[in-house]
């Protein structure tokens, strides 16, 4: 029996008390894709026109019996869906990657001073910059992103000395963040009343009226990022262990740090230009993702992702049915869709009671 | 280039500082193939900063140390991750990870970051926990299981290195006596079986004795005595160092040296003899904090 197979032998005799998630992860990872086709299909069924599933699909398809159909889940709908897809996983991956990072499990996306930083430079473009006009759907995304990216490389550079510190990083990225919120602030005093409206919705995070223009700013990113940010997972690994063991194990630990930094705001960055600081889903989809599949981050990152993106989505459907579901009804007016909830409020306002669950249940724990 | 005379590691000159003070200046020392050494010393005598110094997580602002006879800075950490691993103090996972999984994190300096494991990987990661005995506890996570069999499951993460040299800083720190014995016996049979060269941090004077082959006290980061436990372990080593009074007896069933301390060196009679009245009450820890009147 002395073969080379008894490794493998006495591996399976071990149990496997693992979760069914853990065990059978691809087979998990593409079920839940397949939820996210189906939240796809629902997204785009609500709204003020009514659609069944059928005349979806058909329209996806290009086979739709009205060509109104098709030029709203085309023109109007299918972009929505996709860009709160891909800015939900941009934000759970920098979420999974910030909390891995400075293993702290109340990480999110906007640590870095990110969101903020995007946000000023919007607020900024929006107040002072020439073009209130329409086209700025191309110009305020690249605004956002060199603002996030610009917090995000002060936040770095303050906390830097002779090597970043995890709880230094934190500090320096809360004082970043206040001050780009503080100049927010600021700015929403200077503006006039149609200037505030937009700004708000950039501080809230918003989905609504996000066409095709707005898809091209983030898939590029995105294509860039979410692969960066994966491939990250064997670093990631190694450097929630600490740093004294992780450079013992042989990494180089600021190095791999700077890297899943860079990959984390550049995900934020790109999300939050295109959508707003859309707040807690970057927090709680990582949070709900370790639940599910456990510590590795090889299974943690595409778990996030996938998590994070169906909360948007889902909070996105319910931003649009709360909005022309009821306050329509109730008000019998005709509200148009671009001026839905905020996505952003609804995810603060399930967000917060998920975070004092959180905090209860750790007070709990202790 | 390697040679039996070369030493596994040795500090050259090493000098150590945090920010301005100086924990340890001008120490030179010699590690040589295959033994278990002992770092000793009382709170703060710089034993913890030398260990992380040799094993590179620390910047000496002087002198060099060698690994295999090769200047450490020279090397690239993946380059001294397969020679030699380290066990830092008190190191935590984050929440959900298994076993298993922290094990595999060991190969990081066999196969990247990017790469699959591969078949000797897999081998390196099922004798290391064999070797700790925590096989049947691969897939448990690490927070569920008690302080004796996390302790082991880190240790199968160095073990996973596949490393010659192995460091451990107070390896049996917060383990009840059990477990702190489980630990060091498996020091010695890695030591006497897989011959690998073992240096080690350690609170307990008796526990180095029994153990090591060689013990190096350190006090206010110089080398106060080095050898042989039965040589080096004598009541005036132990007032000078420790400030304590002690008798050291021969373990009957080890043969090696125990220190059975009764009282603070430098104090009055009257304290002492109390002190002898009940000595289990004193522990090495409770008195290398008592100031030194050597």
């Amino acid at each position: 029996m002395a073969t080379f197979d008894t490794v493998h032998e006495s591996a399976n005799i071990i149990p496997d008390v693992r979760p069914f998630a853990v065990r059978r992860f691809p087979l998990f990872l593409a079920l839940s894709l397949g939820v996210i086709a189906l939240l796809i299909v629902l997204h785009i069924a609500v709204g003020t026109l009514d659609f069944s599933p059928v005349q979806i699909v058909k329209a996806l398809v290009d086979q739709a019996e009205d060509p109104l159909h098709r030029q709203v889940v085309w023109g109007l709908r299918l972009p929505r869906a996709l860009v709160a897809i891909v800015a939900g996983a941009m934000l759970g991956l920098a979420g999974a990657i910030l909390q891995t990072v400075t293993r702290n499990p109340l990480a999110e996306p906007g640590l870095m001073g990110v969101s903020s930083g995007g946000v000023l430079a919007i607020v900024i473009y929006i107040v002072f910059g020439a073009g209130v006009s329409a086209d700025s759907g191309l110009i305020l995304p690249l605004v956002g992103l060199i603002g996030g990216m610009t917090a995000a490389t002060l936040t770095y550079l303050l906390s830097y000395s002779n090597g970043t510190d995890p709880i230094r990083l934190v500090l320096t990225g809360v004082l970043v963040a206040g001050m780009c919120s503080a100049f927010t602030s600021l700015l929403l005093l200077w503006a006039d009343d149609y200037q505030v409206q937009r700004i708000i919705r950039w501080t809230v995070g918003s989905t609504s009226g996000r066409v095709w223009v707005h898809w091209e700013t983030l898939y590029p990113i995105a294509l860039i990022a979410i692969p960066i940010g994966l491939v990250s997972a064997g670093l990631a690994n190694v450097l929630q262990l600490g740093d004294s063991v992780a450079r013992g194990i042989g990494q180089r630990v600021e190095l791999a740090r700077l890297f899943l930094l860079f990959a984390a705001s550049l995900l934020t960055a790109g999300a939050v230009a295109v959508v707003g600081a859309v707040g807690f889903i970057g927090l709680i989809g990582p949070h709900m993702a370790r639940r599910i599949v456990g510590g590795d981050v090889r299974r943690l990152f595409p778990m996030s992702v996938i998590l994070t993106a169906a909360l948007l989505i889902g909070s996105d459907i319910l931003a649009r049915t709360l909005t022309i579901g009821w306050i329509g009804i109730i008000t019998g007016l005709d509200i148009p869709d671009t001026a839905g909830l905020p996505v952003g409020a609804v995810t603060a306002l399930l967000g917060a009671p998920f975070f004092l669950v959180l905090l209860l249940r750790r007070k709990h724990a202790l | 280039m390697t040679t039996l005379s070369t030493p596994a590691l040795a500090a050259q000159q090493l000098g150590v500082g945090y920010l301005e003070r100086a924990v340890i200046e001008r120490l030179s020392l010699e590690i040589a193939h295959g033994g278990i050494t002992a770092l000793v010393g009382p709170n703060g005598s710089g034993k913890s900063t030398l260990l992380k110094t040799l094993a590179r997580l620390l910047k000496p602002s002087a002198g060099t140390v060698l690994l295999d006879g090769k200047a450490i800075h020279t090397l690239s950490t993946t380059e001294i991750a397969r020679q030699m691993a380290i066990l830092p103090q008190g190191p935590s996972a984050p929440h959900g990870v298994t076993v298993r999984e922290l094990v595999e994190q060991g190969r990081y300096a066999h196969v990247g970051a990017l790469r699959m494991l591969k078949h000797q990987d897999h081998e390196a990661i099922t004798r290391a926990l064999e070797l700790t005995d925590m096989t049947a506890f691969s897939h448990r996570a690490l927070d569920s299981l008690s302080g004796g069999e996390r302790q082991r499951a880190w240790i199968a993460l160095t073990l996973a290195q596949d490393t010659p040299i192995l460091l451990l800083d107070e390896p049996t720190t917060f383990l009840d006596i059990g477990h702190q014995l489980e630990v060091l016996e498996l020091v010695e049979q890695l030591n006497r079986e897989r011959g690998m060269t073992i240096l080690l941090v350690l609170h307990d004077l008796n526990q180095a004795a029994r153990y090591a082959d060689r013990m190096i006290v350190l006090n206010g980061g110089q080398i106060r005595a080095d050898g042989a436990p039965s040589e080096i372990l004598t009541p005036d080593l132990l007032a000078d160092v420790f400030g304590v009074r002690v008798n050291i007896v021969t373990d009957p069933a080890t043969g090696t040296p125990v220190c059975l301390p009764y009282g603070v060196a430098g104090r009055k009679a009257a304290t002492t003899e109390a002190a002898i009245s009940e000595p289990m009450a004193f522990t090495m820890q409770s008195v290398s904090a008592a100031p030194i009147h050597a």
